[in-house]
């Protein structure tokens, strides 16, 4: 399978302190890539040095198969669309005008510009000044403009953060019809049931480091104490471990028909980032 | 080095958008106008009459609209933005400088038609004179902006700048110290103001070439270094 991003040993400080530790990932073809990791731990330093707006200190990065660390030619951020904190919109202009200048910027016609904002859910204020919109709405707009040159790459730092629950529900449906056209994601988020609905595979950041990285159902079961847990009518819910006396207790239940329910205990991705990173989520 | 006139253009129409929504681009275009009526009416000798709005939209409503500008879109980070698209530096840099510079012309030519018919000098040299320092003082306002991180920097660091580029020459003299004075026959304005007595003067090419010289130095200089600026601030 083709890697659009491949990282090795990728190291970056700032002064005394490492951000980043001799990271390792691959971002394959197609796929929508999480990255989990509580603040401070360098998510957003990976996607700068990513998207050529931070310098390494060491390693090598290939994007587009192109050592971007070697080049001063940055045409390959052309396929890329970005997402970031700071990403920011022209406060005094609409909505409209400030996709309008991008759209002239990328060669893209103009008629693009409400395809992008019916994916926000954001047409009817197109003609809004960005001044007057709320955190979320801003957040939306930036999320339009970078998918206004249809990127094949595309780097989304928290992009629901803002955002409410029917429009977290909202850019999750638009996320998943662009990945099926074709964009690659590499996605941040504090949020672990996005990570679950949207990631085909997550890396958990902790401190500068990679501390595990998986499809969702693997690290799920990786990290499972294999424990199961039964409903009887008699004792109620019971976590019943998989050994020899384990088996025989539901095999009586279930032969004496007491058997209500029956579930495998696999930890959620939440458990399973509190368990890498000692800490809490946010 | 790529130019496309295409984005050139997008940047200069969205430049001009905000430009006509900024009160404060709008209050330093307006400043010169009203005061070079108001000096009129007081009964100013026209060729310090002439002198008085050029410098002042040389340095507030070329350089330091400019800074302010430009250091808008980096603290509203819009600057990043723009560095990752397709634009160049030189799209980006002149598309900034287009609307800034158009209405510093517009204005100085509101101006030179309000004071000028009392005045019998050679146009053409007050022309160049005024163009070739205009472009000199975006590019330091270019500068000025790309170094501050935000707008109150800007106005912290910047004004004091270009206060010293234009009070310097007026008021070196007076500190009778030579070092100082040194330095002040160096600087763009010190010879602006010369060229532009002995302009009005009705004086030709002879009178000012030392000072068309210095300035053509100064502005040859800070377009490169502003490009170079402008590059180092591509990484964070
Ligand atoms: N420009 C900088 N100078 C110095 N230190 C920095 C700089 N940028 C980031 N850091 C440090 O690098 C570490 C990683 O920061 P980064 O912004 O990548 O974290 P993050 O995972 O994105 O966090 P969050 O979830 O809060 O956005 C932090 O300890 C931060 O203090
Ligand atoms: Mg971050």
């Amino acid at each position: 399978m083709e890697n659009i991003i491949e990282v090795k040993q990728l190291m970056k400080s700032f002064g005394s302190k490492t951000a980043l530790k001799h990271i390792e990932f691959n971002v394959r073809k197609g796929e929508i890539f999480g990255f989990l990791g509580p603040s401070g731990s360098g998510k957003t330093t990976t996607i700068k040095i990513l998207t050529s707006q931070l310098t390494l200190s060491a390693g090598e990065v290939h994007v587009f198969g192109k050592d971007i660390t070697r080049t001063k030619d940055f045409s390959h951020l052309n396929r890329i669309g970005i997402l970031t904190d700071n990403s920011g919109l022209y406060e005094r202009l609409s909505v409209y005008d400030n996709l309008e200048l991008f759209c002239k910027l990328y060669d893209v016609p103009l008629k693009r510009i409400d395809e992008v904002l019916g994916e926000v859910n954001l047409l009817q204020d197109k003609k809004a000044l960005v001044k007057q919109l709320s955190k979320g709405m801003r957040q939306r707009v930036t999320l339009a403009r970078a998918l206004l040159h249809k990127p094949d790459l595309l780097f989304l730092d928290e992009p629901t953060s803002a955002l409410d629950p029917k429009n977290t529900l909202h850019i999750h449906d638009s996320l998943r019809k662009l990945n099926a056209a074709g964009t690659t994601i590499f996605l941040t988020t504090h949020d672990m049931s996005e990570a679950e609905q949207l990631c085909d595979r997550i890396a958990f950041i902790h401190e500068g480091e990679i501390s595990a990285l998986d499809t969702p159902q693997n690290l799920r079961l990786m990290y499972s104490d294999h424990s199961i847990t039964v409903v009887t009518e008699h004792n109620g819910k019971e976590i019943i471990v998989q050994d020899a006396a384990g088996i025989e207790k539901i095999n009586e239940y279930m032969v004496n028909g007491q058997l209500q329910s029956i579930h495998s205990n696999e930890p959620t991705l939440g458990d399973i980032f509190v368990k890498l990173t000692g800490g809490n989520l946010q | 080095m790529t130019f496309s006139m295409r984005r050139f253009q997008a940047i200069v129409q969205k430049e001009w958008k905000d430009a006509i929504k900024n009160p404060q681009v709008l209050l330093m275009a307006a400043m010169p106008i009203m005061f070079t009526l108001l000096f009129q009416r007081m009964g100013m000798e026209a060729g310090i009459l002439l002198s008085m709005p050029i410098l002042f939209v040389l340095s507030m409503t070329a350089a330091f609209v400019q800074a302010s500008m430009v250091s808008e879109e980096k603290e509203k980070h819009t600057l990043r933005v723009l560095m990752l698209s397709p634009a160049s530096a030189i799209e980006i840099l002149f598309g900034k400088s287009f609307i800034t510079m158009l209405i510093s012309i517009v204005v100085v030519a509101i101006s030179v038609v309000v004071v000028g018919p009392t005045l019998t000098m050679d146009y053409l040299w007050l022309v160049l004179m005024f163009l070739l320092a205009l472009i000199m003082f975006i590019a330091i306002g270019t500068i000025i902006g790309l170094i501050s991180r935000t707008v109150q920097e800007t106005s912290i660091s910047g004004l004091p700048v270009l206060l010293i580029f234009m009070v310097g020459p007026m008021f070196a003299p007076m500190l009778k110290n030579e070092f100082l004075e040194t330095i002040v026959s160096y600087l763009p304005t010190d010879h602006l103001i010369h060229a532009l007595t002995e302009i009005t003067k009705g004086n030709g090419f002879s009178a000012i070439q030392g000072d068309f010289l210095n300035i053509l130095i100064w502005t040859a200089l800070s377009i490169p270094a502003c490009l170079i600026i402008y590059r180092k601030r591509r990484f964070d």
